[in-house]
């Protein structure tokens, strides 16, 4: 053994390195190596030679057992996944709970948001990803590579293992190992050559200069992931950066928007003859599902009255500012209750108070007292003279209240058509939800609670219910 | 290094060695029996007794179809390995034209007009919603008046036609089948290295015929019991269940043949753990034709072809469950219990798996053809007397079967005695 | 000297049942064979005509970048892509890499695992094109999303402005996963059967900046014993998952087709008629490589004639693969009894579209046949003119799929011809010189014979 302190011999010996010519012979020293009673040896081929892991006393490798043990736990992380991601609604939700998962819950052609055929491919690609990472790490890490230093490495003819030429060592630890008995052995196996390997003991040692550079490299290494960390949910003022500014800001006209001539934007010529940027259905077309035949749903008119012709909201949203809008209206032709088809009860109620809260409370506040947000602002300007607007009825208003007046039907006519200075809301709000309302605006009313402060709304309201200029006609020139 | 072995066969018996005489009366007379026994148990009725007749006879027709293929498969890429299994396989391809006798009773009702089993055989198949009075009236209506679908297809199912293809179906693998026994045959006596260079050109256009075959007949045998159904990927998933059904069965067949004392020394592990990875291969195989039909079809969910699968998925008429079962037992199991080196490598393990398997491709047939019965308003019923019926009907078929492959292979060796490759196939050893 | 030389060693496309033919040629040893692979790369600098071809290269790739840049900055409307055709060139580039993509992973694994030793070869060569045609192949539905600094949308990340997954249920969504991961695990595959070789470059090679790079990227592999019993089960699982994972890349890519419900695109044979068609045409491609590359760098004698014609059988095997579901798609058309069906098949065939839809036959199932000649498929520069015209055929079959489905959709009102504009062109033009870019770098800087693996298939060497 090499002794540290001398200087001129401050070698270690590895091993006894043996060439040979062929696989044969190789194979041959292997097995007599093994015979002669060596344990610790190896074999370095230019490629695998079959039938030496036997001779070598090499066991099979359990690299596929962590490759199994990975691949099921791949199964779960793919699954879970999918689960987590997409399988929203599983857990239950409510109108008032928020889901277990945070899932993003969009339909995808009708199926369900967790549905396990179609997460197939995708667990099987994360399993195939992971076992492979497996494969390739655990190899190298089995082989205890990379390894950047090797005194094998040293042996100048050793450079031919990758080439055409075989080797066995005999390592030095080996309790069998003996330099000149082994070496004699190595011979009368039939090796064409034998070297020593030594480990070199002085340059054992990292370079100065690598230890700080490691730590700076480490450090500027850490800079991306700490940017990316401190940038994740921050807030950022200064506008977004345009990377395409003509997809960002496109030319195009919005559906409901007058259509200038695109080739030559002088001359009065639109792009179709109605003036419109997009086209209209065909005259008489129905959409699929819309044939609306039941009278009392689509239109809240009993069934005898079906083939009146229109209500007053549908005529004055139609004729807008030109047409007269003060028409007798048959009182008798609205339904009171709920029509076929609509159920009352706690989720259609809890339904019509949330529509009710986004698109009624703003005028008519969320009592309904008619002190929205909207309602108070344009109450006020138009004290001032700065606006002309007609107050938002308190739905407590006696008048409102009143069931021979103001019959459930007439309330969903109202909300589908408008009224007064009131818009049509058919187009924000489907049928089965306008019905929602009303059961709710029927409830708000049973129970009648008026705040404190509703007065001076109902009283502002009395004085100029009767009739005032549209607030923007324009903006119901939109409904035909 | 290992020695080589020489290119000689060294077991002491490599034939049937007389066992045929007596086994294949036995087994002749336990098919018949069981075939009859299954008839009088389905209470002579003969559409019940057709559609389990069905499954067997298409379980063994597999089996013979998949063999074939190994056949034709190892000459074209020239394998080496495998060519002390390759005359199990070519006896079981040459069971095929003698299969066409157990044919005769599908064929035969087919061709008097009955459309017990095929339903396209008459008309009204086409109107699934009509009362059966309708149907009865649209039955004896002339092709012209039928509804236009069945008109247009009529062209292709009908039973003069049908029975045509079937015919000529039998003929190509009857053809191919005794073309590659019988060279194999000859090569035994005189050891001609042309004989295997003549069997490999000859596999190249005949696996052209057959794969033109397997897509024609799947479709005919078992895709037209729906005649409203149609799926391009059938005839591949009738494709992988056979050559999977095969691989088992001719390892199944060696394992049995060595216990008995035949053809020991020329089968080894090694040629076990290849067709335990083969076998493995198409497992996984099958599972992938099957996931991608169903999965099409799932996805797209167009009533044209999606009520195949919605009547096998149904829970409630008990379907659903054997879907399951198929998908657990056909695929998961399988996969897990074949992946190891060690069960490979243990003849034990072996010999359960490649029954296993066989009882699965049953059931996989099974789930094919008898759902139809039930859509055709038959009344399966799992019941002592139904099920009885059928198992014996499945003994019956395999008695039947085992007969015919005594009959064919009489004294023939089961081994091939002087193929070229026979050295490189003695010294396979799996790295 | 009066030895007989073996008929064998001078043509080993003969064929003799009972003794393999040679698959390394020229009597080469170990080292002839070492010497032979590592040819180009030892010459002090490569032959002339790798720079003109390199030069070719990369004035295409200037092309590509320059297309690329000015879609960028225009948007996706600069191609031919419009209603009803919203899938043009794009797609039907992305499925023609994807697919040529497939020969090398399949040469390595599956005939890996199917034990066939002519494979050595040439399984470096078509592992390295593999994953240079699945660069371009990612390439076009990369840009294709249109704003591809946001590219990262597309994975499972958890983003607080986004607030959203990707959807696991969509199709688009599995390509993501399964080209990344094909990606992936073909560099891992074609890395790791690189090392060994690597390795020998690191101990031939002169330069000091060679024994660097090449010192790295060999691990320090010694070619122990140990190493290579633990080396070759990798090897082996690698190749046992790569195998159904290139299936499944196909198979997923046919389902972006399949799951659909329009006409001509919605059949259940498509995933193996795809992964048939991929292995065919990425074949096709190895050939087209191959014959000039073995000529350039001096292998006739690893690369034999044997190899090709083992190839061109394969090419004419999948060939007859894909004009049969060409023909099972048309019969269960028809079978099928839905007039949607009939319609787009006739309409493929006899349409507007015809030429394509003939170009295609004739390129893929008639071309092929001329290998039956065993002239045809043993004659270098006659199967490069065959497989290009392959390649051709598979372009064309992406592009009748693509375009003549979509083209003539549900509404007859919307029904359309397609234009390609020149963005589209230049775009395919220039993706060729990506490919030939990195494939010439490979040919001169990284071991093109898997030198490792054809030693261990050669007869053992006599030990005198």
């Amino acid at each position: 053994m090499a002794n540290e302190t001398d200087n001129s011999n401050d070698k270690e010996l590895v091993g006894l390195l043996a060439q040979f010519d062929d696989p044969t012979s190789l194979l041959a020293a292997c097995n007599n190596a093994r015979e002669a009673g060596y344990k610790k040896m190896d074999a370095f081929t230019p490629f695998p030679v079959h039938g030496i892991d036997p001779a070598l006393g090499i066991k099979r490798s359990f690299l596929p057992f962590i490759v199994l043990a990975v691949a099921l736990g791949a199964v779960c992380v793919g699954l879970g996944m999918q689960f987590y991601t997409n399988g929203g609604e599983i857990g239950g939700v409510s109108t008032d709970q928020s889901p277990i998962f945070p899932g993003y819950q969009f339909l995808i052609s009708g199926k369900p948001h967790f549905s396990l055929p179609a997460n197939i491919p995708v667990t099987f690609e994360v399993i195939v990803l992971s076992s492979a990472f497996a494969t390739f790490f655990g190899m190298w890490i089995i082989n205890k590579l990379p390894r950047l230093s090797n005194p094998l490495h040293r042996v100048s003819r050793f450079k031919r293992v990758t080439n055409d030429k075989f080797f066995l060592m005999l390592e030095a630890k080996d309790e069998k190992f003996d330099k000149s008995d082994s070496e004699a052995e190595l011979n009368q196996w039939g090796a064409v050559a034998i070297e020593e390997v030594n480990q070199d003991l002085t340059d054992t040692k990292l370079p100065a200069w690598m230890a700080p550079m490691a730590l700076i490299g480490a450090l500027l290494l850490l800079i991306p992931p700490v940017a990316i960390f401190s940038a994740y949910g921050a807030t950022n003022t200064k506008p977004r950066l345009h990377v395409v500014p003509d997809m960002d800001w496109q030319h195009k006209f919005k559906t409901q928007v007058l259509s200038p001539n695109v080739s030559d934007p002088d001359t009065p010529e639109y792009l179709f003859a109605n003036r419109r940027a997009m086209r209209q259905p065909v005259e008489g077309s129905v959409r699929f599902g819309s044939l609306e035949t039941d009278s009392e749903m689509f239109r809240g008119i009993k069934k005898d009255f079906a083939n009146a012709s229109m209500t007053v909201g549908m005529k004055k949203s139609m004729l807008a500012s030109t047409g007269p809008q003060d028409e007798e209206e048959n009182l008798d032709q609205w339904i009171t209750g709920f029509p076929e088809g609509f159920e009352v009860n706690e989720t259609t109620l809890a339904r019509g108070k949330e529509r009710f809260n986004i698109y009624c409370s703003v005028c008519h506040g969320y009592a309904g007292n008619g002190d929205g947000l909207v309602n108070q602002r344009a109450v006020a300007l138009a004290a001032n003279g700065q606006a002309t607007w007609t107050a938002a009825k308190s739905l407590h208003d006696a008048v409102v209240k009143d069931a021979s007046k103001n019959p459930t039907g007439r309330i969903y006519d109202t909300i589908t058509n408008g009224r007064n200075n009131m818009g049509p809301y058919k187009d924000q709000i489907p049928v089965a939800d306008r019905w929602a309302i009303v059961a709710y605006v029927k409830a708000l009313q049973e129970t009648g609670i008026t705040p404190v402060g509703a007065d001076a709304a109902a009283e502002a309201e009395a004085a100029t219910e009767a009739e005032a200029p549209e607030l923007e006609a324009a903006e119901e020139e939109k409904e035909e | 290094m290992h020695e080589t072995r020489p290119a000689k066969i060294t077991s002491p018996i490599v034939d049937l060695g007389g066992a045929h005489v007596k086994l294949m009366p036995l087994a002749l007379i336990v098919g018949a029996v069981g075939v009859g026994l299954a008839y009088a148990l389905s209470q002579f009725q003969l559409q019940r007794f057709s559609y389990i007749y069905l499954v067997n006879f298409a379980f063994v027709l597999t089996m013979c179809i998949g063999s074939l293929f190994f056949v034709t498969i190892s000459h074209l890429t020239r394998a080496g390995w495998n060519v002390t299994l390759r005359r199990i396989a070519e006896l079981y391809a040459q069971c095929l034209p003698v299969l066409f006798i157990l044919f005769l009773p599908i064929l035969i009702p087919l061709l008097l007009s009955s459309d017990g089993l095929y339903v396209w055989n008459q008309g009204g198949w086409s109107m699934t919603h009509a009362t059966n009075d309708l149907k009865d009236t649209v039955a004896n209506l002339p092709l012209a008046d039928r509804p236009p679908l069945e008109q247009m297809k009529a062209a292709y199912l009908n039973k003069g036609f049908f029975a045509i293809r079937w015919v000529i179906y039998f003929c190509i693998w009857g053809g191919m089948a005794t073309f590659f026994l019988r060279t194999s045959l000859k090569q035994d006596t005189t050891g001609d290295k042309k004989l295997t260079s003549w069997m490999q050109a000859f596999s190249a256009p005949a696996m052209i015929l057959f794969a033109a075959s397997i897509v024609f007949s799947s479709m005919d045998l078992l895709m037209s019991l729906e005649p409203l159904w149609f799926s391009t990927m059938f005839p591949v998933y009738f494709f992988a269940g056979s050559v999977l059904s095969s691989l088992a069965l001719i390892t199944l067949t060696s394992l049995n043949l060595q216990r008995s004392g035949r053809i020991t020394d020329e089968v080894t592990t090694e040629h076990y753990h290849d067709m335990g990875k083969l076998m493995f291969g198409f497992v996984v195989f099958w599972g992938y034709i099957a996931f991608s039909q169903f999965m099409l079809i799932w996805y797209a969910n167009i009533p044209e072809e999606t009520f195949w699968y919605e009547y096998r998925m149904d829970l409630e008429n008990g379907w659903g469950i054997l879907s399951i079962i198929l998908l657990v037992g056909h695929l998961f199991v399988p996969f897990l219990f074949m992946m190891g080196r060690t069960m490979r490598r243990n003849k034990n393990l072996m010999f359960i798996a490649t029954i296993y398997l066989l009882v699965m491709h049953w059931i996989d047939l099974y789930w094919l053809v008898m759902p139809q019965y039930a859509r055709a308003g038959g009344e399966i019923g799992f019941g002592f007397m139904s099920v009885l019926a059928d198992l014996a009907c499945t003994v019956g078929i395999i008695g039947l079967f085992m007969g015919i492959f005594f009959l064919v292979t009489r004294d023939k060796p089961l081994v091939t005695l002087q193929d070229p490759r026979l050295g490189e196939a003695l010294n396979h050893e799996v790295h | 000297m009066a030895t007989t030389v073996d008929p064998k060693q001078l043509d080993n496309t003969l064929d003799d049942p009972a003794d393999r033919s040679p698959l390394v040629l020229g009597g080469l040893n170990y080292e002839g064979v070492t010497d032979t692979a590592c040819g180009v790369w030892d010459a002090e600098r490569p032959p002339m005509i790798w720079w003109v071809l390199l030069l070719i290269a990369l004035s295409l790739l200037g092309l590509l970048g320059a297309c690329v840049n000015h879609l960028l900055m225009s948007g996706t409307g600069v191609w031919g892509n419009n209603n009803p055709v919203y899938w043009g060139w794009p797609i039907v580039n992305f499925v023609f890499w994807v697919g040529i993509g497939h020969a090398g992973t399949l040469i390595s694994a599956i005939l890996f695992l199917f034990r066939q030793n002519w494979r050595t070869s040439i399984n470096r060569a078509a592992e390295a094109m593999t994953i240079f045609a699945v660069v371009c192949a990612g390439l076009f539905p990369g840009v294709h999303i249109g704003r591809v600094w946001v590219f990262y949308w597309l994975f499972p990340i958890p983003t607080e402005h986004l607030a959203m997954w990707p959807n696991f249920r969509s199709p688009l969504l599995w390509d993501v996963f399964a080209v990344s991961t094909y990606a992936t695990v073909s560099l891992l595959f074609w890395y790791m059967g690189m090392v060994p070789d690597i390795a020998t470059f690191r101990d031939r090679t002169r330069s000091k900046i060679g024994k660097f790079i090449y010192g790295i990227l060999s691990l320090g592999w010694t070619g122990s014993s140990r190493a290579w019993h633990h080396y070759e089960i990798a090897y082996t699982i690698l190749a046992a998952l790569a195998t159904p994972l290139v299936l499944s890349v196909h198979t997923i890519v046919s389902f972006d087709f399949a799951v659909s419900q329009l006409p001509g695109w919605h059949t259940t044979i498509f995933p193996p008629y795809f992964v048939a068609g991929a292995i065919f045409s990425g074949f096709a491609m190895v050939v087209t490589l191959l014959v000039p590359a073995r000529k350039l760098c001096g292998l006739e004698n690893l690369i034999t004639i044997r190899h090709l014609e083992n190839m061109n059988k394969i090419i004419m095997a999948t060939g007859l693969m894909v004009g049969m579901a060409y023909g099972i798609e048309f019969f269960m058309a028809w079978y099928s009894g839905v007039e949607f069906e009939q319609f787009a098949l006739s309409n493929r065939a006899f349409g507007n579209y015809w030429w394509a839809y003939w170009i295609m036959v004739s390129c893929n199932v008639l071309a092929p046949q001329v290998f039956w000649i065993k002239w045809c498929r043993t004659t270098p520069w006659f199967m490069v003119i065959v497989c290009i015209f392959v390649n051709i055929g598979m372009w064309f079959e992406r592009f009748v799929i693509t375009i003549t489905s979509l083209s003539r959709d549900f509404v007859p009102s919307s029904w359309a011809y397609f234009h390609p504009t020149w963005v589209d062109i230049s775009m395919l033009v220039g993706s060729f010189g990506l490919f030939f870019t990195l494939f010439l770098m490979f040919c001169r800087f990284l071991p093109v014979i898997a030198m490792a693996e054809v030693k261990s298939i050669m007869p053992m060497e006599d030990g005198h």
